[in-house]
């Protein structure tokens, strides 16, 4: 599994009347293959815009995405992204929103069947196959997106606030299926979040980030074992940790 | 339970007689048939209010040549295949068309001044001038060919041309408005799902904008349906339903006019459901999202 790196990342929006936003200012980042990362900050950090370069929706003023020192020109090729929004294709059945990524790369027509299949087993919604997203609940749906986002088999899967919408308990059952997931298929996660408790739960490192301009403030090891526990002293004391982080950033 | 108890005694009531809501629909329709028949009867005088046996005796025969322009079926059937070549030309330009211009700002800049420009003008507007440039000159003889004797030779260019004009603007209006309305949450997602561009055209574009695409087909084909009876109406045409009307009335043959009027209703009718079957088909999706 390849290393990630992110390398001065510089990214400036313009707004009417002649008002220059530095977006994204130098921002270094190296993501170990297979780690699991948070980002976190407060509104208008960049957080959403560095995940959209790494995606390869926005094109960065100047720095460059590396895998193992190496350019990548495909960005598409190597990772996907997971909306905070529901995305599902409204048009397409369960299966077939799963098949999707699949068709893009042309791989045939049964073995498309079966592995998406296997993928939506894997976020544990098996019978669902030939249901329509307007059929499922809001979790259900960003099941679904997780699984469409696997069966395009990146090596980076970048999340932004996918469970932002869900309610809590709904929340947390997500957050155990993706962890499951990641266990059993070992890809490179960045997952965006504004929920410190979720960074937590979740990664490996917690990169804290400062808005206006948007740059790294801090990169939080949580030394945590997993299954982790939310009523442990640690993990309270690590959420303190970047909170105190996220009140210095404001 | 009180739910279930009162569902179950709808249900009783529905089998003992046919319930209203049933009938609803049929209630208007009588009593102006009822009225009609009443008043054939006051007036008293066939070549201005024909009496409903005589209107149906018409429609019941369909077969039977009436005023030497051929059976009411083949009326029919000529004004019918008019609309379908016009509205497949209609087609054929506007959703290709709509869809460059809903995609390509350029396109639509290009394009739009010119769409604007033409939209006001009712296609009716075009009729003397079809007639004008075209004459008769039918369809196989655009291709040189005199005569095929098939219903072909009853199909002038003139009139498919009005038809073009009639579901121009219907299609290719809601084409523009359903190509340009496809959300960008979905086109991202699947730029980032590692869609080509020519994927993520039939992919997502297509089906994402359907729904909008098959309003216009189905506003289209109406508006051509209505076109073609005028159309038929000019000087120059010698067969069609609207010709039928036209002349039925030269005739005083009022109960051929009132009998062809029914059948251009059913027709429309029957076309609208035709085509709102396979929209409700494709554009479920859209109905029910959230």
């Amino acid at each position: 599994m390849r290393n990630l790196s992110i390398k001065g990342i510089q990214k400036q929006f313009f707004t009417p009347p002649d008002r220059q936003i530095i977006a994204l200012d130098q921002i270094d980042l190296d993501v170990r293959g297979g780690e699991f990362i948070s980002l976190i900050g407060p509104t208008g950090c960049g957080k959403t815009t560095l995940l959209r370069i790494i995606a390869g929706l926005e094109i960065p003023n100047s720095g460059e995405i590396l895998l193992d020192g190496m350019p990548v020109d495909d960005l598409h090729r190597i990772s996907t992204l997971v909306f905070q929004q529901y995305s599902l294709f409204p048009w397409c059945s369960v299966i077939e929103n799963v098949m999707f990524p699949m068709e893009m790369k042309g791989i045939p027509k049964d073995e498309r069947q079966n592995r998406a299949e296997e993928y939506i087993a894997l976020v544990g919604l098996s019978g669902a196959e030939k249901a329509q997203p307007y059929e499922l609940s809001g979790g259900m749906q960003q099941r679904v997106a997780i699984a469409r986002a696997l069966a395009h088999d990146p090596e980076v899967l970048l999340m932004d606030e996918p469970f932002g919408a869900l309610d809590e308990r709904t929340r947390h059952r997500l957050q155990n299926a993706l962890l499951d997931i990641w266990k059993k298929k070992r890809k490179t996660i960045i997952f965006v979040t504004h929920n410190i408790d979720e960074a937590i739960y979740l990664a490996d490192r917690i990169i804290v980030m400062t808005t206006e301009p948007g740059r790294i403030q801090e990169d939080v090891l949580v030394d945590l074992k997993r299954p982790r526990n939310r009523l442990d002293a640690s993990f309270t004391e690590l959420h303190l940790k970047v909170r105190n982080s996220l009140e210095r950033t404001v | 339970m009180s739910l279930n108890g009162r569902d179950s005694s709808y249900q009783s009531k529905s089998e003992n007689g046919i319930p209203l809501h049933r009938i609803q629909g049929l209630i208007l329709p009588l009593i102006f048939i009822v009225l009609w028949e009443i008043l054939a009867i006051w007036v008293d005088n066939p070549a201005l209010i024909p009496r409903l046996t005589a209107v149906l005796s018409v429609i019941l025969h369909p077969f039977t040549e009436l005023v030497g322009t051929g059976s009411l079926i083949w009326n029919t059937a000529v004004s019918l295949f008019r609309v379908m070549l016009g509205f497949a030309v209609a087609v054929v330009v506007c959703v290709p068309l709509g869809i460059f211009m809903g995609t390509s700002k350029f396109i639509h800049r290009l394009v739009n001044p010119l769409v604007e420009l033409f939209r006001p003008l009712c296609p009716i507007a075009w009729i003397p001038f079809a007639m004008a440039v075209f004459k008769t000159t039918t369809v196989p003889q655009l291709f040189g060919i005199r005569y095929t004797d098939t219903i072909l030779d009853s199909v002038q260019i003139g009139m498919v041309f009005i038809i073009f004009w009639g579901g121009l603007f219907p299609i290719l209006l809601n084409t523009i408005h359903g190509v340009s309305g496809v959300r960008g949450l979905w086109i991202e997602t699947a730029k980032v799902l590692g869609a080509s561009k020519a994927r993520m055209f039939w992919k997502v574009i297509i089906p994402a904008a359907l729904p909008d695409i098959m309003t216009g087909l189905r506003v289209g084909l109406g508006i051509s349906w209505m076109v073609i009876i005028a159309a038929e109406m000019l000087p120059g045409s010698d067969s069609g339903i609207g010709y039928l009307i036209m002349y039925s009335y030269e005739l005083a043959e009022m109960q051929i006019l009132v009998a062809c009027m029914i059948v251009i209703g059913l027709m429309g009718f029957a076309l609208n459901r035709g085509l709102q079957t396979v929209s409700n088909r494709v554009s479920s999706w859209k109905a029910l999202e959230r």
